[in-house]
């Protein structure tokens, strides 16, 4: 599903990525764990090819590292649900219309169709009630459990969480890392980004150190001589 | 996702009253000096359409042409150049009397020298200077033909003036459209970069740049078309005051005023694609 193989990325003269190979499979939980700095928000820029790597490759599902189209791009991140530290919640729309927006630009579903799956995923998010509501009226953990209905009410094989409980206080955090779980429990691939020892440990996935842009520790993934490959979902 | 579309249009206005609001007062004043120089130059057109049709040719006889030969030639022209009407030397000459008025003039000229005439009403392709140059030429070689006379400067000068309305029209016609691609551009850039987190927030979704495009270009598009009404509409209140001021003053043909909004839509397109095209490469991440 996603294969990092040998890549590097560099910002000028700032290496951010040294040499990383990884790979997770469909229905896989990879936590990214790493002090700030270390390259995980690189890592992310990678995946939704919002950068190109300066070497090495980037496969996400069907879509690899390269000359990409725009076009293909908004395809690529059409296919994967993320999730953002900040929320990056539209604050002239309601809960929603937050929602919504996805729906509409996946351009799959009818006008009569939006509604249901908006209301079943901010159903699957304890949000139910706050249709109506604008950002400014949520508390943090409902801001992100907002976010976290828009990136899965498409129903994406995978969903990327970017130090989701960065801003939350304990409570909020630990009802956002629930849902995270049940989410991943019901199929999708989930990847945790995060600072925070704890919610890796929690989330139960496997951990990948990041240091200084170098994979320091934990499993990689990528097939090792006498080890059968574990690529089979790219 | 018409309708989303539509809503997001409106939702972007609505946002940026200001800037919208802006857009549409530059362009109608833009638009409202065009339409009523346009309407001022097609009711000058139609003046000088009717004074134009006015013109014809006259063609003096020799004094030995026969009816018969006069006749004949009546014919000829007819069929060749337009509808000829002869004019008998007695009749140029009660003409003239009545011209004059004064019996003692008339009577210091003596007999009659005046010659009979063919007045030739012109087919309506040959109602310019050098048609008429040409067609005097051709008739003036006929052997019962005396002199042909048509006012060749003064028929020079209607056409150059019309040519000079028709070169103005363009020339105001092309600064409004740079006008109008002008304003719309840069309210379209500067909407969208007003709204850049949107837009970047959208692109992260996998918004193609079409999603993210179109309600923007609905935008300018029916910006574009309400500024085109309240130009019409100046236009229309411009035209009741001349025409209670200085009488026959005409509205511009419906045809004209529909092709005017069209061109406007049109223009206010091509500025949303051309301002798009360039800031959402620098906006959507």
């Amino acid at each position: 599903m996603i294969t990092f193989e040998q890549v590097t990325k560099r910002y000028g003269e700032r290496l951010a990525l040294d040499s990383v190979s990884w790979h997770m499979d469909e229905g896989e939980c990879v936590v990214f764990l790493g002090h700030s700095g270390a390259g995980k928000t690189s890592l992310l820029r990678l995946i939704t090819h919002e950068s190109r790597p300066t070497s090495g490759s980037v496969v996400v599902g069907t879509f690899r590292s390269g000359r990409i189209s725009r076009s293909q791009r908004a395809l690529l991140r059409r296919t994967i649900g993320v999730v953002y530290e900040d929320f990056r919640l539209l604050s002239d729309r309601t809960v929603f219309e937050n929602v919504a927006l996805a729906v509409h630009i996946m351009g799959l579903f009818s006008n009569e169709d939006v509604v249901p799956r908006v209301t079943h995923a901010l159903e699957e998010v304890g949000l139910a009630g706050k249709h109506t509501a604008y950002p400014s009226e949520l508390s943090g953990g409902e801001k992100q459990r907002v976010a976290i209905a828009r990136a899965i009410v498409n129903r994406p094989a995978v969903l990327i969480a970017d130090e989701p409980t960065g801003a939350l206080e304990k409570r909020s955090a630990d009802e956002v890392m629930a849902l995270l779980r049940a989410i991943h429990a019901e199929g999708a691939a989930l990847l945790l980004v995060t600072t925070n020892p704890a919610a890796a440990q929690a989330l139960g996935g496997r951990v990948l150190t990041l240091e200084d842009g170098r994979l320091v520790n934990g499993d990689t993934g990528m097939p090792r001589p006498g080890r059968a490959t574990r690529a089979g979902g790219v | 996702m018409h309708v989303f579309y539509f809503r997001e249009a409106w939702r972007s206005f609505k946002h940026h009253r200001g800037l919208g609001s802006t857009a549409i007062f530059s362009l109608t004043a833009a638009l409202a000096l065009c339409a009523v120089f346009v309407m001022l130059a097609d009711n000058a057109r139609v003046a000088l359409q009717l004074v134009g049709d006015r013109r014809e040719m006259v063609v003096y006889l020799n004094d030995d042409v026969t009816p018969a030969q006069r006749d004949a030639l009546v014919g000829r022209l007819s069929q060749l150049y337009g509808v000829a009407t002869y004019v008998s030397k007695d009749d140029a000459w009660k003409e003239f009397s009545e011209q004059i008025g004064d019996p003692a003039l008339l009577d210091a000229v003596g007999g009659n020298p005046l010659p009979a005439s063919l007045r030739l009403k012109l087919k309506p392709e040959l109602l310019n200077y050098e048609a008429m140059e040409r067609a005097a030429q051709q008739v003036s070689k006929f052997p019962e033909v005396e002199d042909v006379r048509y006012g060749g400067d003064w028929v020079r000068r209607l056409d150059q003036l019309k040519d000079g309305m028709v070169r103005g029209a363009i020339a105001v016609g092309a600064l409004v459209a740079l006008a109008v691609v002008f304003v719309l551009y840069n309210t379209i850039r500067l909407t969208v970069l007003a709204r850049r987190p949107q837009v970047e927030i959208m692109s992260r979704l996998g918004a193609t740049d079409r999603f993210i495009a179109t309600p923007f270009v609905i935008e300018a598009m029916l910006e574009a078309l309400v500024s085109g009404v309240l130009a019409l509409a100046l236009a229309f209140g411009c035209q009741q005051a001349l025409a209670a001021q200085i009488g026959n003053v005409q509205f511009l043909p419906w045809t004209w005023a529909a092709v005017f909004l069209g061109a406007v839509v049109l223009l206010g397109w091509l500025a949303a694609m051309l301002a798009l095209s360039r800031v959402l490469r620098s906006v959507g991440a």
